[in-house]
């Protein structure tokens, strides 16, 4: 069995009283596409800021490509931050090649790869153009392909999807199951679900800097089980005593009179069972879905308690 | 140590292949150029600053229109000899080919005299076959100052007060004399001579800035009264001009140089004035390398480059490329400049200055010792520019850490001059032994044999100091320069007190 790309054991970053990140443990396996959600503020940054040794975290133990520390195997991560930038005045194809140089590529190779990344995603026009002469979402394709020029095994995105219009944050999740598909592994934090539910093998969720899910969609919907909506014109309140049935609530009422009701299940109920209980009562039903849980719902579900983001105290960041 | 040489070369790029640098290299000798001709045809095309002298003792305007004379035929062949040592072929000076008075080592009053009596178009005919072709025509400098009569009603005044107060108006431009303003009067009371209760003579100008005739007409007139106590003394005024003519020879020799090499030549001059020069750059170049550093950083800061950056190298790497790269942007200008400068020097018949130059510097060693010290220095306050770049979003917030650092980088210019004169003296040392200013008193007195042990010890201290700045502005840097706010002085602090976790 190959050893995880990424483990993170029991990691803390603290700055003077405030802990950013708290006691955070997880791994990700080779080749897999791996979510980091949290709120704003959660802790992904740092997280993945101390993943690239760019600061270091103040206990516990991080493994990159087997390495303990990034620094000697920056040449095989490629890194895009959530705070883009680039030099005003270079130009597109001249950025990339240059990253992708202090990633360790060489000089000739590091510009032909620059202009075939350009051409392949749609920028070959604009190879030449200085920085500031690019719209935001060329300027983040130049970044994202400075990123991945150097053909890294481990590519970490922070809020990649953040500022692109919608075509662009299509071509982009392309992008990343195409690099899947090479065999890369790719961790993307991101708070917007919808990205993550379309592309990720597994994800964690953080809130406060702590760890409060890690696994699959399908891992996450065992544990936030299914709700069925029921629409009828008879009195149902009864099935709120049915087997498998956790709560009732009411969940509105249709023009026509019938009144519509959410029912949670109970962990490994059979929604057949309550379809029959509700016949063999003779209840008529213009309405039986059974809605399974989404990202979004088991985000806010798992970090929903963490309020407004945490504003990190300057002076303590600096420490 | 490769991706630090990618950064360094980016920076040294970003700046010297800048269309701004490129148009500075060629506008800088354009402009230089443009000045001196501007310069020198201003100074050719000036017209002569005339004076009156109001003479109430009597005698004394002759002597001073003399004496003004003879400074003018001396002003004439010193232009002359300049000239020539440019115009002329190498070969025929050395070999003393041009007859006297048209060219000689030294200049003499005597020598003036003749070269005025002989003429320029005799002086042309004589060194003709000797000029390097292309050689420019002699110019001859413009007559620097015109003694006109005093107007009727100054010399028709009664006393000194009343001629003064009939000049005033001439001299303050209300009155023209034929047609042109007045520059100065010069009023010689009655009674002035060289007693102690002798009446002062007067120097009276709107501008008294320009001072080159209040300095002529004060050296005429003292050379009048020498001439009037000769003549007392019975000398006769031919044996006070030849008195006064006579030069002491006096030789300057360096202690520190064997006697057959012991006098001294152009090349010691330029070894002597090496130091300051070189000290006088490296102030120079850590103020504008410094700038260039604390801009870059911020725009890094401001653009958000310098996390990718952070994740593509260490902060080492990063403040090393950017420390090499700016050294380099530094050094490059006053080495374009210093070697155009050398071989335009040598090309226009200074190849003598030129070889002395280079000898100086690299047959004596010295520029090793001047490249040591100053990658030290620059490596000091650059590191220090850099950390102050890194804990800044803007301009602005640099401004108050700049304050005082620009006082620290200046403060030993006035200190530099007293070393120059007294290389191993008090202040020399002590200077010496404060470490951020070691490398400046090390090359001040590089060139003058310092005692060792102190330029070891001193030398060994700096490097401590060095690698503790290193270390110190190396943590802000690394723990600012992600921040997104500026850090205040009380955040520094804490950095430098933290463990780095």
């Amino acid at each position: 069995m190959t050893e995880p790309v990424l483990i993170l054991e029991n990691v803390v970053k603290r700055y003077g009283a405030f802990n950013a990140v708290d006691g955070l443990t997880f791994k990700v396996e080779k080749g897999e596409i791996f979510g980091f959600l949290g709120p704003n503020g959660a802790g992904k940054t740092t997280t993945l800021r101390m993943i690239l040794s760019i600061i270091p975290a103040t206990s516990g133990r991080i493994s990159v490509l087997g390495s303990p520390s990034a620094t000697p195997v920056r040449r095989r991560i490629g890194y895009l931050p959530e705070e883009r930038g680039l030099y005003r005045k270079m130009r597109a194809a001249e950025t990339i090649a240059y990253f992708s140089m202090l990633r360790g590529a060489k000089r000739d190779p590091a510009r032909r790869k620059a202009a075939e990344l350009l051409a392949r995603f749609g920028l070959k026009d604009f190879a030449r153009a200085r920085n500031d002469e690019l719209s935001k979402g060329m300027a983040q394709k130049v970044q994202l392909l400075a990123a991945i020029a150097h053909d890294p095994e481990l590519l970490i995105l922070d809020e990649p999807f953040s500022g692109l219009d919608p075509i662009n944050q299509h071509a982009l999740e392309d992008l990343i199951r195409s690099l899947r598909q090479e065999g890369r592994t790719v961790i993307f934090s991101t708070h917007v679900m919808q990205h993550a539910e379309r592309l990720c093998d597994r994800f964690l969720i953080i809130a406060r800097g702590q760890s409060r899910f890690e696994g699959d969609i399908a891992e996450a919907r065992a544990l936030h089980p299914p709700r069925l909506l029921l629409r009828t014109r008879d009195p149902a309140d009864w099935l709120a005593k049915a087997r498998g049935v956790a709560q009732l609530a009411h969940a509105g009422e249709a023009e026509n009179g019938e009144k519509d009701y959410e029912l949670s299940l109970a962990p490994g109920a059979d929604p057949q069972l309550v379809l029959k209980a509700a016949f063999d009562a003779g209840l008529r039903l213009s309405r039986f879905e059974l809605a399974g849980a989404s990202l979004h719902d088991i985000f806010v579900a798992v970090a929903g308690e963490q309020a407004s983001p945490i504003a990190e105290p300057l002076a303590e960041e600096a420490a | 140590m490769r991706p630090a040489l990618i950064i360094a070369w980016r920076e040294y790029r970003q700046y010297i292949f800048s269309r701004g640098f490129l148009l500075f290299l060629i506008l800088m000798p354009l402009g230089a150029i443009l000045v001196g001709a501007t310069l020198g045809f201003l100074e050719q095309s000036k017209s002569a600053r005339r004076y009156v002298v109001v003479d109430l003792a009597g005698g004394y305007t002759e002597t001073i229109a003399a004496e003004l004379e003879i400074r003018r035929k001396w002003d004439i062949l010193a232009a002359w000899d300049s000239w020539l040592a440019l115009a002329a072929e190498p070969g025929a000076l050395e070999a003393g080919s041009i007859p006297q008075p048209f060219y000689a080592a030294a200049r003499s009053r005597a020598r003036a005299e003749s070269f005025a009596v002989e003429g320029l178009e005799a002086a042309r005919a004589a060194v003709a076959p000797y000029l390097r072709r292309g050689a420019p025509p002699f110019a001859s400098p413009p007559l620097e100052f015109a003694m006109i009569d005093p107007p009727a009603e100054v010399l028709a005044a009664p006393s000194l007060d009343a001629a003064v107060a009939a000049m005033r108006p001439y001299l303050l431009g209300e009155r023209r004399l034929n047609e042109q303003p007045v520059f100065a009067a010069v009023f010689i009371p009655v009674d002035f001579g060289p007693r102690e209760n002798a009446t002062p003579a007067q120097y009276w100008s709107r501008n008294l800035t320009d001072f080159a005739l209040k300095e002529a007409i004060s050296d005429a007139l003292g050379q009048a009264l020498r001439g009037r106590a000769a003549d007392r003394l019975g000398v006769t005024a031919e044996a006070f001009a030849t008195l006064v003519d006579i030069r002491a020879p006096l030789s300057e020799f360096r202690a520190d140089k064997d006697a057959h090499e012991a006098e001294l030549g152009d090349r010691d001059r330029i070894e002597i004035a090496l130091p300051a020069v070189m000290t006088y750059m490296l102030l120079v170049i850590i103020f504008a390398a410094g700038n260039l550093l604390l801009t870059g950083t911020i725009e890094e800061r401001s653009n958000k480059v310098v996390e990718v950056l952070l994740s593509s190298v260490t902060a080492g790497q990063l403040m090393w490329g950017k420390l090499i790269g700016i050294a380099a942007v530094g050094l490059t200008l006053p080495t374009i400049f210093g070697v155009t400068g050398l071989v335009a020097a040598a090309g226009l018949g200074g190849a003598q200055f030129s070889s002395d130059t280079l000898s100086a510097l690299f047959a004596s060693g010295l520029i090793f010792i001047y490249l040591f010290y100053f990658a030290a220095a620059y490596a000091m306050f650059a590191m220090i520019f850099l950390a102050i770049g890194a804990v800044s979003n803007t301009m602005q917030d640099a401004q108050s850490y700049m304050g005082p650092l620009m006082l620290l980088v200046w403060l030993p210019l006035p200190f530099v001059v007293m070393i120059y004169q007294n290389p191993n003296g008090a202040v020399a040392s002590v200077l010496t032994w404060i470490p951020i200013y070691t490398p400046y008193a090390v090359m001040m007195r590089a060139a003058s044999d310092p005692p060792f042990w102190e330029i070891a010890g001193a030398t060994a201290l700096m490097l401590v100091f060095a690698a503790a700045i290193a270390g110190a502005m190396g943590r802000i840097f690394r723990h600012a320069i992600l921040q997104s706010s500026p850090a205040k002085f009380k955040d520094v602090v804490k950095i430098l007190r933290s463990d780095g976790r």
